[in-house]
């Protein structure tokens, strides 16, 4: 797929002259001259190329990229593996039995367990006594991917088109792992550090001239466990940072519309008309001003955005049959369907990257640990038909291949019961846990690592959370080694490395 | 140094870090001066331990005899001792000097030739081709060149270099900085720029100094003002203003990572800094008003408690490190205490050496773990203020040392799971590379110090609230006991009441009695002993009225129950009957158990008298403090150490100028980015310290230099030759940071409060407060939206702040209530003394870009004004609000 990049950064211009200032621009606020989508290139990156050899990214990829944006999709509180996408029959067996009584009982040996878990929370892990699975399973499409009956939607519909990662792991016992999983940093190291999202957007230009390139979704995580920082951008500036929508036409996005609501649309475009004027006015002395001149786009950009936000997040036009595909027609997965109806048309418009929350605030509404059946069995039927209508829609209509889906939640759940009786739950589990992907030059229906026979611990290729993020920027041509900003030294395991078994040659 | 020159230079530097040492090393603070000495010049196979000694596989070699020189080496080392003989500076530099022409390996070719075709100079069998030695003499030439370029060692102490002599023939030298700047510009082909317009260098100087745009009043008066000193007035006058100081403690706040509390919303839980931190960006503010030294400054930050432990005004200083308390783990706050002290104040990233020992500057892993161990035994915690006797509601927020014998170990691999306990417990240190060392004395705290909540205005608060309390009860209860009408049940009931809340308080009063007899140092007189005797008996009293006062009331409470229930009245509900039973029976229960409190409280009371009284529950701390922060602090404020000063005076420039003259400002060291005016970096640290380290002094010297003062207007041959402005051929124009716009819409539209202080306003205000921003809450998800668009602080950490343009700025200036309130405000005001359109239109480009408006622009905004569609007061509104959005609104040309 080859798709080329549309705005580019001009390159820094000497000896501009006031009639080029005027020429560039274009004089007023007119049409989108957008030839030079220069908003986010003002002086800090300019400024930082002296005589150091680095140059800040010119927004191309380093590679054929096999997508063109990202949906990162992301369960709060910690999805159970085990009855989702790496199901467990020996839970079955081995129900009501202590781990130690069982042939695997090596799984608590305490170095395993506690290897890569730092500043462990003591009130979570050590559950001893298995707990059967909380809900049946079954075998789907060709490839006979097994997934759990609460995400038989899932099964049904994509089964063929999703590669599942069953050995991931992360540092982290408790919520924290949020921000781990966006950023790759244990959650005590704050928000210093760029997420995902944010390194595709600084990686590489906007596909779209009115719509923001990194959009959040949903719920995020909550204030105690990384809240806006696990879409922050860190150190590359906030202006990488996802910008949240809201599945509301009327305030999609803070100041979209203004707080004088009598003020018209002739009234704004006068305004907007003026303020060209004046700055082109002031250009005339400041040619060479990179500033002014991505102020003057940005408020164009602005322009669009207060007229094409609410209009992508206005699903009427939207077929019946649509709808339902994504469960808008059902109460329980109405919002997060809505959710990821806008995210398909967030990417059709050109958004680099979207990140869609589902059950944030707290600890995430995932967290069972209690009562796991009823709290899990509620959650997927919210979820589950909104993510097959999604991949399924995608796909038909051609945009699977260019665009990426990722399913991810910040630890697994584990085999051991936590409580006894109807209100089990299921304690956080950083040693293994599941991910998947689709689109994007995936690999369809296969499976990639394992856990051990109760789900414990990763114990075929292995997997730290950023061998996801750089598999995703892998897919989008990206070799994050690149891009690596003067001074912020990152380690390897910051980089991670792409998961090849399942990327399409 | 030009661009390919500096690249070489890095990659040099890191190859030779590829390659590393086999097995033993040299000593590394030589071998790091070696290497900076040849920069560019040393190839990667000479910047090695092997360029001086003979291999060796001894792995930590401890002297000569383990780890023997070369020829080369010897020479090298010899050459030191001779010089040091003499008297001499004994640096690399001088050393090579001696030895450079000269054969240490004997095979023919001198030494300084050698290293300068790479080959070492120390090994007769490794010696140049004659190819080779054909380049030598352009090589020695431009090795010479480079040799009289300034020398910028950051690791040593600064000496004041000599200010440059240079032809001021089309350029004002208004002071040493110009002679400075211009020395660079001239080599580069570049010309400085004219002075800027008046009424650009007004606004710039004035958002410079005190944050807010100057009045319209305030500009005709300096345009006025033809004298040549008019500028020099107007900014002493600024630096005078208190305003400087809320606009300067913004600045230190980011590098001093100030936070407002952080934690959990839904339960109060704080997880990060503490309540009542707003005391430190007080002391901040007022500090740079009075003009207080940084170096005082560095000492309160890091040690007020150890260097004036009863001086509570300057205690709050110590939010510094108060800061950095995280509840989640105290390793985490240790390594942000260490990472932070190190890049704030020494531009120094030390937490590089959490793991390894650094791989850019002269820091060992062990060095990090001595620097924590200064850090190890502090805490922090709440002490009381005058006239409040709950601390959860107000205190003075401080830090103390806690663990006064708190070890620090060493992580194998920076892993708190691997403690090296090998190694043991690691004393308190620094760097050896900067020199210096700590002198680390225990310090003796004073009894109010150790016990805070003894001091007498926590008594009387307390005191005070307790007769409030008796006062309260006895104008709710007096009227009551002595009214005859009133039952006489209800009578007694009230009576007891009133007897309980007035033994509670007899019994403070008699306890803070013998407190002040202990305090006073009288423990054991009889004066004592008879008031410890008192205290007791009312603390015995105090449990017999409580018991009196519950057994009434209980009896009353059953009484009521009973005579509802009685047959004569009428009949009731069965669950109200039920209720009634079950609320009977607790009620005997309780009579019943009041009943034994108060035959236990009768027979204490009549127990013989004693002066076993019960002290009161009080927060106690250690009477010492280790001292180790305050040597830290005085080491690093001693003017020898080669990097506070540096710092210091590159924060200030940075803000000045948009960008540092070494514009990684947290790190000085070899992965930050070089210095563009060294020279004139050392000339500003030693003048700082000659002042007293005073800032007012160097903001004034900067401001008023003629490179201050140039225009931001570009000209083509220096934005052809050095589009970047890094040789400042301009005064670089950039955007107003996120408060400035914020204060600047309130203040243009006569509305900022510029009231100084006080507690930090709620985030939710944000568009609503009136206050300048730096009083606004600012904490990990509690930060004012409008502020965070536009870049506000990062408080994890913002040592410097990069100005982004996105349209969420466009949106929020043009959409925001702020900006529409404003606008419909000052729309408003001007409008009243200004009838016609076109004085309206002057008289709004001079209050809010304070600039007179040119005739396009008049002409233009005419224009808009009589649009047919809106009535003309909107239209006014409408133009405020678009000059708001102006790009020269938030620009600071």
């Amino acid at each position: 797929m080859a798709h080329a990049p549309k705005n580019r950064k001009s390159h820094p211009c000497p000896g501009v002259t006031r009639r080029s200032f005027l020429a560039d621009t274009g004089m007023g606020f007119t049409g989108l001259a957008l030839g030079a989508m220069l908003f986010r290139d003002g002086k800090a990156r300019a400024a930082s190329a002296h005589e150091v050899p680095w140059t800040p990214s010119d927004g191309r990829a380093h590679f054929t990229p096999r997508a063109k944006s990202v949906i990162w999709i992301f369960l709060c509180g910690g999805v159970s593996h085990l009855e989702s996408f790496d199901i467990k029959p020996e839970l079955n067996k081995y129900a009501g039995k202590s781990i130690a009584d069982t042939p695997y009982k090596a799984a608590l040996d305490p170095e395993k367990v506690n290897k890569n878990v730092i500043g462990a929370n003591p009130n979570h892990g050590n559950r001893k006594v298995l707990m059967p699975l909380n809900t049946g399973y079954k075998a789907y499409g060709k490839s006979g991917l097994i997934v759990g009956d609460w995400f038989k939607c899932i099964g049904e519909t994509c089964a063929d088109d999703i590669a599942v990662v069953r050995s991931l792991w992360t540092v982290h016992n408790d919520h924290g792992a949020q921000l781990t999983f966006q950023n790759g940093r244990h959650p005590r190291e704050g928000g210093t550090f760029p997420t995902l999202g944010s390194w595709a957007t600084y990686g590489l230009s906007t596909l779209n001239q009115n719509l923001p390139e990194f959009v959040v979704l949903g719920s995020p995580t909550g204030d105690c466990c990384g809240g806006a920082w696990t879409y922050g951008a860190g150190y590359l500036g906030p202006q990488y940072a996802g910008v949240r929508l809201n599945v509301d036409p009327k305030k999609p996005l803070p100041f979209l519309s203004s707080a004088d609501a009598a003020i018209t649309l002739e009234e704004q475009t006068a305004n907007l008309g003026l303020l060209g004027k004046l700055n082109h006015f002031a250009g005339v002395d400041y040619p060479d001003d990179k500033d002014l001149r991505a102020r003057i786009k940005s408020y164009e950009l602005a322009f669009q955005m207060q007229r094409s936000v609410p209009e992508t997040v206005t699903l009427e036009s939207e077929s019946e049959a649509t709808r339902r595909l994504y469960g808008i027609d059902q109460p329980h997965s109405k919002s997060f369907g809505q959710q990821c109806l806008v995210a398909r048309r967030l990417v059709e418009r050109g958004v680099r990257f979207v990140q869609l929350f589902h059950g944030g605030g707290g600890g995430g509404d995932w967290d069972s640990h209690a009562d796991i059946k009823a709290g899990h069995g509620k959650l997927a039927a919210q979820v589950d038909r909104p993510i097959a209508g999604l991949i399924a829609d995608l796909k038909c209509r051609g945009l699977l291949d260019e665009t990426l889906v990722v399913f991810g939640t910040e630890f697994g759940r584990s085999p051991g019961s936590q409580g006894t009786g109807d209100n089990a739950g299921r304690d956080h589990h950083p040693n293994g846990f599941s991910a998947f992907l689709a689109g994007g030059g995936i690999k369809g229906g296969i499976t990639h690592g394992a856990t051990d026979e109760i789900g414990f611990h990763a114990v075929e290729s292995p997997h730290y959370v950023t061998d996801l993020h750089a598999t995703v920027l892998h897919q989008l041509g990206i070799d994050s080694r690149k891009l690596e900003i003067p001074g912020r030294k990152r380690l390897d395991m910051d980089h991670g490395k792409p998961i090849t078994e399942i990327i399409n040659s | 140094m030009s661009k390919s020159i500096r690249r070489l230079v890095i990659v040099l530097v890191l190859a030779t870090w590829v390659i590393g040492m086999p097995c033993a090393q040299a000593t590394p603070a030589h071998k790091a001066a070696f290497e900076r000495h040849f920069d560019r010049f040393l190839t990667r196979n000479l910047a090695s331990c092997s360029t001086c000694h003979l291999p060796s596989d001894k792995k930590d070699p401890e002297s000569l005899d383990d780890f023997p020189h070369n020829p080369f080496g010897d020479a090298l080392h010899k050459a030191g001792e001779q010089l040091k003989r003499g008297g001499k500076k004994r640096d690399i530099s001088s050393r090579l000097a001696l030895i450079a022409s000269q054969d240490s390996d004997g095979d023919g070719v001198d030494n300084l030739t050698e290293l300068l075709l790479g080959h070492n100079p120390g090994d007769a069998k490794d010696t140049p081709t004659s190819a080779e030695l054909q380049q030598a003499p352009t090589r020695r030439a431009e090795f010479a060149e480079y040799l009289k370029l300034y020398r910028w060692t950051p690791y040593e102490a600064v000496t004041r270099p000599a200010v440059p002599q240079v032809g001021t023939a089309s350029f004002l030298v208004r002071n040493s900085i110009d002679a400075f700047v211009l020395e660079q510009l001239q080599p580069n082909g570049l010309k400085p720029s004219p002075e800027a317009a008046k009424v650009t260098l007004l606004r710039r100087v004035y958002l410079d100094l005190i944050g807010l745009n100057p009045t319209p009043a305030e500009i005709t008066a300096f345009e006025k003002d033809v004298s040549p000193s008019a500028y020099e007035i107007v900014v002493d006058r600024l630096l005078a203003d208190p305003r400087y100081g809320q606009r300067w403690a913004r600045h230190w706040m980011d590098v001093w990572r100030y936070s407002d509390w952080a934690g959990w919303t839904g339960g109060n839980q704080i997880r990060d800094s503490q309540p009542f931190i707003w005391r430190w960006r007080d002391w901040i503010v007022e500090s740079l008003n009075a003009d207080k030294g940084y170096d005082r400054m560095v000492l309160e930050m890091l040690a007020a408690d150890e260097l004036a432990p009863d001086d509570d005004a300057n205690l709050r200083a110590t939010g510094f490190l108060v800061r950095n308390y995280k509840m989640g783990s105290r390793e985490q706050w240790m390594e942000d205490t260490v990472n932070h002290t190190s890049r704030a104040f020494i531009g120094m990233t030390m937490h590089c050496a959490k793991c390894h020992d650094h791989k850019f500057d002269p820091v060992t892993q062990e060095d990090y773990y001595r620097l924590r161990a200064v850090f190890e035994p502090y805490e922090v915690r709440t002490d009381p203020i005058p006239g409040m006797s709950d601390k959860k509601k107000d205190g003075l927020v401080r830090a103390y040392d806690k663990e006064l014998t708190a070890q620090t170990l060493f992580y194998i691999r920076g892993d708190e799971r691997t403690p090296d306990q090998k190694k043991g417990a690691l004393s308190p240190g620094i760097p050896a590379a900067l020199g210096g060392s700590l002198d680390i004395n225990p310090i003796a705290l004073s009894e109010s110090v150790a016990h805070p909540d003894r001091r007498d205005y926590v008594r009387k608060a307390l005191l005070a609230e307790s007769r409030k309390m008796l006062e309260e009860t006895r104008a709710k209860f007096d009227p009551v006991k002595d009214n005859e009408k009133t039952p006489s049940r209800q009578r007694s009931e009230a009576q007891a009441s009133l007897a309980a809340v007035r033994a509670k308080h007899e019994s403070l009063v008699a306890l803070f009695h013998v407190e002040e007899i202990e305090d006073a140092g009288h423990k054991k007189t009889a004066e004592w002993e008879s008031a410890a005797r008192e205290a007791l008996a009312a603390q015995r009293r105090t449990p017999v009225a409580d018991a009196t006062q519950s057994l009434i009331s209980a009896q009353n409470a059953a009484y009521e129950i009973r005579q509802k229930l009685a047959p004569t009245t009428q009949p009731v509900s069965k669950t109200v009957a039920d209720k009634a039973t079950a609320d009977l029976k607790a009620l005997d229960a309780k009579i019943e158990s009041s009943q034994k409190l108060l035959a236990t409280a009768v027979t204490d009371l009549n127990a013989p008298p004693d002066t076993a009284y019960k002290p009161r529950s009080t927060d106690d701390y250690p009477a010492t403090s280790t001292g180790r922060r305050l040597a830290l602090a005085r080491w690093l404020i001693d003017n020898r150490n080669p990097l506070t000063a540096r710092v210091a005076v590159n924060h200030l420039w940075a803000r000045h100028f948009g960008q540092g003259i070494v514009p990684s400002v947290d790190d000085f060291g070899r992965n930050g980015r070089p210095a563009t005016h060294p020279a004139l970096l050392d000339w500003l640290a030693a003048e700082l310290v000659e002042n007293h380290w005073k800032m007012k002094p160097i903001h004034r010297l900067i401001v008023t230099s003629a490179t201050y003062r140039q225009s931001s207007i570009a000209q083509p041959d220096g934005l052809s030759r050095d589009p970047d402005d890094i040789w400042l051929w301009r005064f670089p124009s950039r955007r107003m940071e996120a408060e400035l716009v914020r204060d600047n819409v309130l203040y243009c539209a006569g509305k900022l409060d510029l009231a100084m202080g006080g507690p930090d306003v709620d985030h939710s205000q944000g568009l609503i407060s009136k206050r300048r921003s730096l009083y606004l809450q600012c904490a990990p998800e509690k930060e004012v939206e409008f502020l965070q668009l536009f870049d506000g602080p990062n408080t994890n950490e913002c040592y410097f702040r990069r100005p982004s343009v996105v349209p969420q700025q466009a949106l929020a200036l043009a959409n925001s209530q702020l900006v529409i309130e404003q606008s419909r405000a000052l729309a408003k005001e001007l409008s009243r003394d200004n009838d016609s359109p076109q004085a309206f239109i002057k008289a709004a480009f001079l209050r809010i870009l304070a600039r007179p408006a040119t005739a396009d622009e008049v002409e233009a905004c005419g224009k808009f004004l009589i649009a047919p569609e809106l009535k003309p007061d909107r239209a006014r509104e409408n133009l405020i609000v678009v000059l708001f959005n102006h790009h020269d609104f938030v620009t600071i040309r």
